[in-house]
């Protein structure tokens, strides 16, 4: 028989204790080959409660959370005070569906409103859950269920996690690879937390005007900037791209919105993607945006890939059509890489024509290159397409892709891609 | 039944006077991206020590949120016996996240002009937000929803219609077409006659305010009943069929008890969301009781 300290404000066993007794059944159901489940619950906000009310309070607000536990708990567990608001709950024979039914019964039970005198609480913890697995010492079985209560304070608290999928955090894509799935929750994250921004980089004509600025999208989570070539492709396998492209939808048509009534007049063109254009209510998210930003529709383009106005799926052509009959405008984005092919351009409703970066990297001295860029050029006006070139980084880029006649040109020498802000100032400086 | 009761569930009805009043008034303002107040709310919640004292006063420097915050904190849905008397405390009460959300649905009120036919429509939200709440926290179903979840969600579920009545003069007609429907979805009718459905619209403005993936997905699909039926294919999280089976269920005891109905969803959906909820008849009789408690202390 263990002896054992109980902790005099919950009746529960103190920390030491707790500890001791883990080891203990950690042999038992070992030897017994049964499961044990730890569940680690910490109060949420107990350090404003103790701020705002005084540690004699905090007491007792303890107490009733911990007569909660014993009650719901009842014998089928051992619990521990582990810290001034946090309990570990130890439960032989609990698989994890036990366990995570445990961890929701608990939760209901906190949830309650808590009355105590001049204190008016609507008290709630983070739980975290490790089921006891072969390897496990004792109190590493404790730390992952210590690191998955961590990680739902983390996503907000009022919540449980089971440990191992803290990364996972129960969504789709489960036979993703471990960084992906990194980036899935990173992108979930900035959704729900506002990490996700716009940044605008203008194309320039010929005579200084300018005459679009392409959105851009950016991702920041917890202050860690994630490169768009590491979550597009993550977003385009989970198909959260839809959700990604519908956020960049509202907010570009807001910003041509707000710089409208700044007195600026420009064109905002916003990347889709194919799963966007294959989702049956795209058309409807396009005018929601406009809708919403209540701004004329001519103000607005989208920038796809040629590929794209060639699919035979219904969905997309019905999409395009209908983005086009409400008046925004169609560019073709990346234009000469991959398959393309000049035969479709005819056939192509599109109003501008991005040459790639990769013929504009070549200039001004591959002479191969200046003859596809001219050719494209005029083979694009000839078509009543605005031709712009994507990618310029040096002046005498500049100076050659005027002289074979394109009508704008986008890249670093012109502009870099910036915040919404620097964009209003840029612009205004232009004028 | 009292007579205030049925005027908040007239609101639908009455989208005809609503539009009429609306249309000149906030024809040309823009729903704006997540206001600021809520970016700073939203910051000081996600730091390790939330300072509840600089976050009221955040919330206090506009008058009518500080005192609506109140008012929802003392609303019977959270069920205490004192009353929270300032900001701080109404904080304390609901809990931050709570508070941001109500927050967010005060202030998505408050950028459109105060007329009495969408007042009662904020008003019927706010009910079925609270309705909500209160299932939620009744448990019974096999899918756990959080209260402040289904709160959350029934103050946003509809946002999508005002914004549709402000820009289509025609939309109160589309309106009474959906409400009316006994065969084709709510959205199906709103899409044969306007470029977009209020869900949509609803699920993209929600998620620009930053609000949970599940609800911003419970949202969008809160008229798609046919995914509340899926068995082994899962399309939509648990939570977010939850999520909308909860508020199909508020909006239900909102009519239940004020006699009216105004919509026909309720028998589009009611039995497979009453499932969903692992409610049968026996307890539905129960609920019906209990809830009265909820819509009559609306006023």
């Amino acid at each position: 028989m263990l002896a054992t300290q109980i902790d005099p404000t919950t009746g529960f066993l103190d920390r030491y204790s707790c500890l001791k007794v883990a080891d203990d059944l950690v042999s038992r159901v070992r030897k017994a080959g049964q499961p044990l489940a730890a569940l680690w619950i910490d109060l949420d906000r107990f350090k404003q409660i103790n701020e705002s009310y005084g540690y004699l309070s905090g007491d007792s607000v303890i107490t009733f959370i911990a007569q909660r536990l014993r009650e719901n708990v009842g014998s089928r567990a051992e619990i521990g005070r582990v810290g001034a608001d946090e309990f570990v709950c130890l439960a032989p024979n609990f698989t994890r569906a036990n366990a995570e039914r445990m961890a929701s019964e608990l939760m209901h039970a906190i949830e309650t409103p808590l009355d105590i005198g001049e204190i008016h609480l609507r008290p709630s913890a983070s739980i975290g859950i490790a089921i006891l697995e072969s390897g496990d010492a004792t109190f590493s079985f404790l730390e992952r269920a210590d690191r998955a209560k961590i990680s739902a304070k983390n996503q907000g608290g009022n919540r449980y996690v089971v440990s191992g999928d803290e990364l996972v955090s129960g969504r789709m894509g489960t036979l993703l690879a471990r960084e992906e799935l990194a980036v899935e929750y990173m992108l979930y994250n900035a959704l729900e937390t506002g990490g996700l921004r716009l940044n605008y980089q203008p194309t320039v004509g010929s005579d200084g005007s300018i005459l679009s600025v392409e959105a851009l999208m950016r991702c920041t989570v917890n202050g860690k900037v994630i490169s768009p070539v590491k979550f597009i492709p993550v977003a385009e396998k989970t198909g959260l791209i839809v959700r990604l492209g519908e956020w960049s939808l509202l907010e570009g048509t807001r910003q041509a919105r707000y710089l409208l009534d700044a007195g600026v007049r420009t064109k905002v063109a916003i990347n889709v993607s194919r799963a966007q254009l294959l989702d049956s209510k795209f058309s409807q998210a396009l005018h929601a945006a406009l809708v919403c930003a209540n701004v004329e529709p001519g103000l607005i383009e989208l920038e796809l890939t040629e590929s794209l106005f060639m699919d035979n799926s219904k969905t997309v052509q019905n999409n395009l059509r209908s983005a086009r009959d409400c008046g925004v405008s169609l560019s073709i984005d990346d234009f000469g890489t991959g398959y393309s092919c000049l035969a479709n351009l005819k056939d192509i409703p599109a109003c501008k024509l991005k040459l790639d970066r990769t013929f504009v990297l070549a200039l001004p001295h591959d002479r191969r290159a200046m003859s596809v860029v001219k050719a494209m050029a005029h083979l694009g006006k000839d078509l009543g397409m605005t031709v712009v070139a994507e990618g310029v980084e040096k002046k005498e880029q500049l100076e050659m892709l005027w002289d074979l006649g394109v009508d704008g040109v986008q890249g670093y020498y012109c502009a870099m891609p910036m915040d919404a802000e620097a964009l209003f100032s840029w612009l205004k400086g232009n004028r | 039944m009292t007579a205030g009761n049925k005027d908040i569930l007239s609101a639908r009805a009455e989208a005809s006077h609503v539009a009429a009043l609306l249309e000149n008034a906030i024809r040309d303002i823009g729903i704006p991206s997540r206001p600021s107040i809520l970016d700073r709310i939203n910051a000081e919640m996600h730091k390790d020590n939330p300072d509840f004292h600089h976050l009221a006063h955040l919330i206090t420097s506009d008058v009518g949120l500080a005192a609506g915050l109140i008012s929802i904190s003392n609303s019977p849905y959270f069920s205490f016996r004192g009353r929270a008397r300032s900001t701080n405390e109404a904080l304390m009460i609901l809990g931050l996240d709570v508070s941001s959300r109500a927050i967010a649905g005060l202030i998505l009120r408050k950028l459109f002009p105060e007329t009495p036919g969408l007042n009662r429509f904020w008003d019927a939200s706010a009910i079925i937000a609270r309705l909500s709440g209160w299932l939620a926290q009744q448990g019974g179903s096999d899918i756990n929803i959080r209260a402040d979840d289904a709160y959350t969600f029934g103050l946003f579920r509809d946002c999508g219609i005002p914004i549709l009545l402000n820009r289509f003069p025609h939309y109160p007609t589309v309106l009474k077409n959906a409400n009316g429907e006994k065969e084709l979805s709510f959205t199906a009718v709103e899409e044969a006659q306007c470029p977009t459905n209020h869900a949509v619209l609803g699920s993209m403005l929600a998620q620009s305010w930053w609000l949970p993936e599940e609800v911003c997905l419970a949202i969008r699909h809160h008229h798609d009943y046919a995914l509340l039926q899926q068995d082994d294919s899962i399309v939509l999280p648990s939570v977010t069929l939850g999520l909308i089976a909860t508020a199909q269920l508020a909006e239900h005891l909102l009519q239940h008890h004020t006699g009216l109905s105004m919509t026909q969803e309720w028998d589009k959906a009611g039995a497979v969301c009453l499932e969903l909820l692992r409610i049968d008849e026996k307890d539905l009789q129960s609920v019906y009781k209990e809830s009265a408690i909820v819509i009559d202390s609306a006023d």
